[in-house]
């Protein structure tokens, strides 16, 4: 592990100033390094570009995807629907999609996972499901749901619910038996027991699955975004296609990695608001 | 001695004098906290799926308030016995009884500490004693006196606040027993519970027990590899043997408490078990 070395050798070094400690932290190393290896990729992508080594077409350089934005913002595209526009339809659609397939899925997997003759039964359909990419649903749920905003709701909570489903069961079913056998020794009778050691037991691994299938909705948007619509990044970037705008195309894409990354942080600070407990580095 | 009942904590506060001698309860009488295994055998089956026996015909017969160690190696069925006196695993063969009840099922006083602490990781450390104040049916108020009485008792002030991954291993024990009183149980029984701790905690841990269960008298069945650890805390040492597990020989151990591990008597004794115990 880097990281351990690198935080063991300021120790072995004359003491700093108190205020300068931050210059021989660790992360402030990392993120200067990440920062730095993105604006070298960037300058020498821009560099190449305009030598005309690499094609503007294919690989639209930095500047030409920052004017794509500046007129994305703008004028939009198509023509009048802007950046703000597509970016506010395409988490309409996720947080829509997301927060039906975690309402359904949290209490499926608590109840499947705490009844061991449940579990059994349903774990061949939950695999099965799983196996089966969403997107490839997409023509059954045109059929069944229309063209509209509910098929495209539908294709993302069905993504994101096998993801929870299968996370929470875990969760549930894996409670360290140590636990248990100290809450029955305590007296402690079955409902209490399920509310109050069973469920906290499994949050982390809930909250895993909730991440998780959060990444698995930015995946399915773009293909659900196909169903006659031109709002919503995944639009854009169909859209994008067929009148050959590459700077566009990446752009879209851009957007939905950076969208996709703030969410994450999102819940990653909702679980240390949550779940306080697990800063530990607990065993999950 | 074996008459003082144990401090009740859901009772009236006593403070400054924890260990108040209390009236008996009614019918429950001294005896309700000794143990007695009669002709206990152990059988399970292997994963080869043959039998294999684990413990053959013990018998032990523990008072009120005594102090035992079930010393041996690992293999001789010690930690076995110590979980079906605490109900979790049942007899194949023979009885258990705690005070004038067969045991069954975990509980009912019965309170158990672990080598690996079993702390719930979500509850800070005066949580985690209030969730035992709470099974046994204490208001908020009273549980929220009982678990700092008991944070003092086991030395903790200014950390109940604290998750457990926060304390250390000793302090997490120490919670850990905190809790297991709080449910004012009538046997403690204790599986390794200084296994996990160095050496230097380990003894430290050694000598707060035994102040602790000088202040509030119980019935101790303390599970242990070490022969030193049996010789400072046991009044009786019970050696298993292995192949099946059995009751080997046992010791009574006189020493004046506190004992000192360097005096020629406890070192002569701990001779004479280490003896015993190859």
């Amino acid at each position: 592990m880097p990281s351990t070395d690198a935080g063991a050798v300021p120790a072995a070094l004359p003491t700093r100033p108190p205020r300068m400690r931050w210059l021989t932290h660790p992360t402030t190393w990392t993120a200067l390094a990440g920062a730095g290896t993105l604006a070298a990729i960037l300058a020498v992508w821009e560099l190449l570009s305009r030598l005309g080594w690499l094609n503007e077409f294919f690989f639209p350089p930095p500047s030409l995807l920052f004017a794509a934005t500046i007129e994305l913002i703008h004028s939009g595209f198509p023509d009048g629907i802007t950046l703000t526009t597509h970016v506010l339809m395409t988490l309409q659609r996720i947080v829509l999609g997301f927060l039906i397939a975690a309402a359904l899925a949290v209490p499926a997997g608590i109840v499947i996972g705490y009844f061991e003759i449940l579990s059994k039964m349903t774990s061949g359909i939950i695999t099965f499901g799983r196996s089966i990419a969403a997107i490839s649903v997409l023509p059954l749920f045109i059929a069944w749901f229309g063209i509209g905003e509910a098929a495209k709701v539908a294709l993302i909570a069905l993504g994101a619910f096998w993801v929870i489903v299968t996370y929470t069961i875990a969760g549930v079913r894996f409670v360290d038996p140590l636990l248990l056998r100290v809450a029955r020794s305590l007296d402690t009778p079955g409902p209490v027991i399920f509310a109050r050691v069973i469920l906290p037991a499994a949050l982390p691994r809930i909250f895993t699955g909730l991440k998780v299938a959060l990444s698995v909705a930015f995946m399915i948007i773009v293909a659900a975004e196909m169903i006659a619509t031109v709002t919503g990044l995944g639009a854009m970037i169909t859209e994008a296609r067929t009148s050959f705008r590459t700077d566009i195309t990446m752009v879209g894409m851009l957007a939905i990695g950076l969208l996709g990354w703030l969410v994450s942080r999102l819940l990653d600070g909702l679980e240390q608001v949550l779940l306080p407990w697990r800063k530990g580095g607990l065993r999950a | 001695m074996g008459a003082v009942a144990a401090a009740r904590p859901g009772d009236e506060p006593s403070p400054g004098r924890p260990s108040a001698p209390r009236p008996l309860q009614s019918g429950a009488g001294a005896l309700d906290n000794a143990i007695r295994v009669e002709g206990v055998s152990k059988r399970y089956r292997a994963i080869d799926g043959r039998t294999v026996l684990a413990l053959r015909d013990v018998d032990l017969e523990i008072r009120p308030n005594e102090f035992v160690c079930l010393l041996g190696r690992s293999g001789c069925g010690k930690t076995t016995l110590l979980n079906m006196i605490a109900g979790f695993v049942i007899p194949s063969e023979g009885t258990i009884r705690v005070g004038s009840e067969k045991v069954t099922a975990p509980g009912k006083g019965k309170g158990v500490v672990f080598q690996q602490f079993g702390l719930f990781p979500w509850l800070t450390a005066q949580r985690n004693i209030e969730f035992a104040c709470q099974q046994k049916g204490m208001d908020p108020a009273t549980r929220r006196r009982v678990a700092g009485e008991l944070i003092d008792l086991v030395h903790l002030r200014g950390f109940e606040e604290k998750y457990p991954y926060e304390l250390s291993g000793g302090m997490q024990q120490r919670v850990a027993i905190a809790r297991t009183l709080a449910i004012d149980p009538k046997v403690l029984l204790m599986d390794e519970p200084f296994g996990a701790l160095d050496e230097m905690t380990r003894a430290g841990m050694q000598d707060e027990l035994l102040q602790i269960w000088s202040n509030r008298r119980k019935t101790v069945v303390f599970v242990t590899h070490s022969v030193s650890e049996a010789v400072v805390l046991a009044d009786r040492i019970v050696v298993l043997g292995p192949n099946p597990g059995h009751v080997k020989t046992q010791f009574t151990v006189d020493l004046p408490r506190p004992r000192d591990r360097l005096d020629p008597a406890f070192l002569a004794l701990e001779q004479e078990v280490q003896g015993a115990l190859n």
